[in-house]
């Protein structure tokens, strides 16, 4: 080992020891806590302009946190989730930030903003404890490989955003080294109004409604992609204005192979006949070859513009987002997949709009086709 | 030879002798006098008391109800007790009087007063209105909110409430926001500074 590299261990030691001691910061408001022996440890903790003041019979804490993170193990880095939890949510709710599309390589520092505020009743006990604390759910490396206890099973949803961020890559790289840039273009919609992705307010209750209404069932029309090995049969739910429950959903596997979990995607459709991709929920299904199953969401969903104005349900669509298999292997739809399912380009860019893909087109907005040719060289193999 | 039991005592003996006796304690008593001749006297001697004593009472009942047979004297005697009793009642009629309704009202409304003041200069006003909104819950005049766990969406963040408490996490206004579980809520956006990718999470449960 060189002297530069004993340094360097050194000095990766000291830090290691300070931060698995954690940090507090604001009167104890917001603590953050690595294990220590994770591959990640927080370099500096800073608390940005947080402040409390009281709101109703409440009190509100605006915290602002900024932590900037080194990999100190030997694999580069794909992917982060921290977990977010407030005391005095537990266990009902939490909260975590998730960082797709690294490439954080060993040595590397990279930044974490977490911006949050926790609402409580000025009657809420408090504890010795710190009102929020910050910790490492999972991190993925390179390799597909991860560490972290996995709480809130953000390894699945790690890998899935790295295998589309793979596909995007791949398919973004091709149309540069086969010079079809109209097309590059028209896949990043520069300049265009509807760059952005649509957006749409959301309010999930685990409840059943108080405001029953006049409930109409509707069917759930299944899009399907060529390549899935699980494909949705037919549909129902119940909809009620701008409310959708229990949507359920019959899927069947049609690979020879056992399936762990399915994450079936919804897209929504508004009384203009404009539609949304509304999300995806990954739910455990056991389910052997050819067997069919029946997904169903529980809860009420209530469906908003931005502007927080309801948003009338005109049609529910559903389409197997990504499918875990029994040995752990992951499928997702490939973009020819995404070519063939759909005739609505809006629809389609939707269905496409990964993470990575959201994080190129930026990248294309703001420095061109060089800085996007720059930027997937970076993530090319054998480019570190 | 057996040695011989005691005697019972005069207690018992007495008790026996008007068959007051239990199964038991009735049947050593009857067996221990059958063979002693001092407690058969002795017996003997209750049962003559107790004999005269039921004569003597009888005699003494005959006599009270002789005395009684005057009627009309004992009315005269009653109607005049109770006379007595009513003037007795007139006389004491304001001592221990209970304090007139009006009264009792200037006394309770003081009393809230005093507590109203106090409230309002040692209570903060929070408290004040959370107890409102408690009551006017209670009383069915407000709609409660329901308990459970609820995600939402707003224009500045994700929230997830539950247990009275709320914790959003903040996110850019560009941010999209989706369903990313059965009980998640997430909002993707770009760093404006970094130029990464960020996916905030509620979670309800």
């Amino acid at each position: 080992m060189s002297m530069g590299s004993s340094w360097r261990a050194f000095a990766l030691a000291v830090v290691s020891l300070a931060a698995a001691s954690g940090a507090e910061n604001g009167g104890q408001w917001l603590g953050v806590q690595f294990p220590p022996d994770s591959p990640v440890l927080f370099v500096s903790f800073n608390m940005g302009p947080s402040t409390v003041r009281p709101r109703g019979v409440s009190m509100a804490l605006d915290l602002h946190a900024s932590l900037v993170l080194r990999n100190i193990g030997e694999k580069p880095i794909s992917g982060l989730t921290l977990r977010v939890e407030a005391e005095d949510l537990k266990p009902g709710g939490k909260g975590s930030v998730i960082m797709p599309s690294l490439n954080v390589q060993p040595g590397e520092v990279f930044p974490v903003r977490i911006d949050m505020e926790l609402l409580r009743p000025f009657n809420m006990p408090k504890g010795n404890a710190a009102l929020v604390q910050v910790s490492l759910d999972c991190a993925l490396f390179a390799d597909l490989s991860s560490y972290g206890p996995d709480k809130l099973r953000s390894r699945r949803t790690l890998l899935v955003f790295e295998l589309e961020a793979q596909r995007d890559r791949r398919y973004l790289a091709k149309l540069l080294e086969d010079g079809r840039l109209p097309e590059l273009r028209e896949e990043l919609n520069f300049g265009l109004q509807d760059l952005n992705p649509q957006q749409l307010g959301l309010e999930l209750l685990r409840m059943p409604s108080l405001d029953a209404g006049e409930e109409k069932a509707l069917n759930v029309r299944p899009v399907s992609f060529r390549s899935s090995p699980v494909q949705p049969l037919r549909g129902a739910a119940q909809v009620s204005g701008n409310e959708v429950r229990g949507p359920r959903v019959e899927v069947q596997n049609i690979s020879r192979k056992a399936i762990r979990s399915v994450a079936m995607g919804w897209i929504v459709r508004d009384e203009r006949g404009r539609e949304f991709v509304a999300g995806s929920a990954p739910s455990t299904l056991d389910l052997a070859p050819v067997a069919t199953a029946s997904m169903v969401e529980p809860g009420t969903l209530r469906f908003s513009r931005p502007t927080g104005q309801p948003m009338m349900i005109g049609g529910l669509m559903a389409f197997v987002n990504d499918v875990e298999f029994a040995d752990g292997k992951l499928w997702i739809p490939s973009r020819s997949d995404i070519e063939e399912a759909t005739t609505d380009p809006v629809l389609r860019r939707e269905l496409a709009n990964s993470p990575e893909q959201q994080r190129l087109t930026e990248i294309y907005r703001k420095r061109g086709m060089s800085g996007l040719s720059e930027e997937l060289r970076h993530f090319a193999p054998g480019s570190n | 030879m057996s040695k011989r039991a005691p005697h019972p005592s005069l207690e018992m003996l007495a008790l026996h002798s008007a068959g007051d006796l239990a199964l038991v304690a009735g049947w050593r008593v009857r067996y221990h006098v059958a063979h002693c001749h001092e407690c058969q006297h002795q017996v003997q001697l209750f049962r003559s008391a107790a004999a005269e004593l039921k004569r003597e009472a009888s005699a003494e009942t005959l006599t009270g109800f002789e005395a009684i047979a005057d009627w009309p004297s004992l009315e005269r005697e009653m109607l005049g007790n109770i006379g007595v009793g009513v003037d007795a009642a007139r006389c004491i009629e304001g001592v221990g009087k209970r304090p007139s309704w009006t009264m009792r009202i200037a006394v309770v409304a003081g009393l809230l007063l005093l507590f109203a003041a106090g409230w309002m200069n040692h209570i903060p006003s929070e408290q004040t209105q959370h107890l409102l909104a408690t009551l006017r819950s209670v009383t069915g005049f407000e709609r409660p909110i329901p308990a459970g766990t609820v995600l939402r969406s707003t224009p500045e963040g994700i929230a997830v409430r539950t247990q009275g408490a709320t914790l959003t996490i903040l996110h850019p206004r560009s941010a999209v926001v989706s369903l990313s579980g059965n009980s998640a809520v997430s909002a993707r956006y770009v760093d404006e500074d970094t130029g990464q990718v960020t996916i905030a999470n509620v979670y309800g449960q």
